[in-house]
């Protein structure tokens, strides 16, 4: 027997708003060098699990560009990380059926994360902010960064999928 | 089948749209001047935002406070007073030294308690500020108190730690720190007062401070021929080729920590150690006028 959920598309945007808020106000303070949490891309990766693909794309966009708003990281970086985000865990939404809600949730943010950490490291070498060298950047910045947030979101994505589900249905 | 491959197609178009707008975001605002639009929204959102990056700072300041104390074994606050204490030596050594280099007029000048100095008020750091690849904190002065973008903040009376960015609203200023990989400084090597060796300026080195990526602080440009030795302090030269002043001279930065060189090499490879570190920054004043 397979599950579907049917997530409140209100539940993901106040989630999705409160990542962003999370992302700009509280991550600066848990960044150690390179290696911290990403609220954007937790919160978008789950929030838009069970949504239609333009909602979620539309969510992912919302997400970013509230972050960059909030911030006072480069405008529009943001934006790309959180539209990315969306489209992989658009993308993988099959994979949650069939490994399970922690590994899929895992997954899904490691990969959206490693996108999210290039665009960031990109749009900084672009505006001339100086980067460090990307084999450099991924052993010692992006690896140690996407296993902290797959980490996070294996123990978390499961209990904030439920905060959002406003309808379950079982099939066979 | 058919109503599937168009909901595909749409969400394509989707995302490529989305993709576009992001970019086109980006280039508006990297072209766009301080004023603009996006950089008015983030002024805006900033300073709303400041009492609760305040109470968030606050919040977290135990957890750090609690790796701190268990990192060292000495205890915190007799740490902070022999801190406190060494800065003011190196401070005051670094003046010394700075002040037996300079001619007889400029020693003169600078004589005493730095009458040409306008100071902010004492200011706190609010919280960090920015991405996983900058180095910047948010201060709680602003305009109101005199302050301007582009402007030193030190620590003290003058041991620099960064300076003020565009992103400066009437209550809070951000500064980007010597850390960050953006900051540039010309500086002067100046040997401790103790030394013997009273050659002139230019054979103790000058050159530019700059942060690597992997975060080491140098200082570059500095000549194959320069007798720089490990304990010397850095200060701020007050000049950056043709470029107008953007720092007084004589700020304390930091002191040396390795030097070393190659046959091959055209300029020496210097690392140094800041003065103050970054995460134990606190209170610190913006110098708005020189």
């Amino acid at each position: 027997m397979l599950e579907t959920v049917q997530i409140s598309v209100v539940r993901a945007a106040l989630l999705v708003g409160l990542a962003a808020f999370l992302e700009s106000a509280l991550s600066p303070l848990l960044t150690f060098g390179w290696v911290g949490p990403r609220f954007l891309i937790l919160g978008v990766v789950v929030a838009v699990a069970g949504l239609r693909d333009l909602q979620a794309l539309l969510l992912g966009f919302f997400g970013g560009v509230l972050t960059d708003a909030l911030s006072s990281a480069l405008f529009g970086a943001g934006a790309l990380g959180g539209v990315i985000a969306a489209a992989i865990s658009v993308r993988a939404g099959d994979m949650r059926r069939k490994r399970g809600t922690g590994l899929y949730f895992a997954q899904t943010v490691a990969v959206a994360v490693a996108a999210y950490d290039l665009v960031a490291l990109f749009a900084t070498a672009l505006v001339g902010q100086g980067s460090p060298p990307i084999l450099s950047y991924l052993a010692s910045g992006m690896f140690p960064d996407v296993l902290l947030n797959a980490l996070l979101a294996y123990l978390a994505g499961g209990w904030l999928l439920r905060l959002l589900v406003a309808k379950e249905e079982a099939w066979t | 089948m058919g109503r599937r491959k168009s909901s595909a197609v749409s969400s394509l178009a989707a995302l490529i749209i989305l993709c576009v707008a992001s970019l086109a975001l980006f280039t508006v605002y990297v072209k766009e001047g301080d004023s603009g639009p996006l950089h008015t929204v983030q002024l805006g959102a900033s300073e709303v935002l400041r009492p609760v990056r305040g109470l968030l700072g606050l919040a977290a300041s135990p957890l750090s406070a609690a790796s701190e104390r268990v990192g060292n074994v000495m205890n915190v606050e007799e740490k902070r007073e022999l801190e406190e204490k060494v800065l003011e030596y190196e401070e005051g050594a670094a003046e010394a030294a700075r002040l037996r280099q300079e001619n007889e007029r400029l020693r003169q000048l600078l004589d005493g308690q730095r009458p040409s100095f306008t100071y902010s008020p004492l200011a706190s750091v609010v919280a960090p500020v920015g991405g996983q690849l900058t180095k910047r904190v948010k201060i709680n002065v602003g305009t109101n108190d005199g302050v301007q973008p582009e402007q030193p903040v030190v620590v003290g009376n003058n041991t620099l730690v960064g300076r003020t960015t565009n992103q400066v609203t009437p209550n809070t200023a951000e500064v980007v720190l010597i850390t960050d990989q953006s900051f540039a400084a010309g500086v002067r090597i100046v040997p401790p007062s103790g030394s013997d060796d009273d050659s002139s300026d230019d054979s103790h080195g000058e050159g530019l401070l700059r942060t690597n990526w992997e975060g080491y602080l140098g200082v570059d440009y500095v000549d194959l021929s320069a007798e720089v030795e490990r304990g010397d302090f850095v200060t701020t030269s007050g000049r950056a080729g043709d470029r107008e002043l953007l720092f007084p001279p004589g700020l304390f930065v930091g002191t040396v920590e390795s030097v070393s060189s190659q046959d091959i090499d055209q300029y020496k490879k210097i690392v140094a150690t800041p003065a103050v570190k970054a995460k134990d920054l606190q209170e610190v004043r913006v110098i708005t006028d020189w």
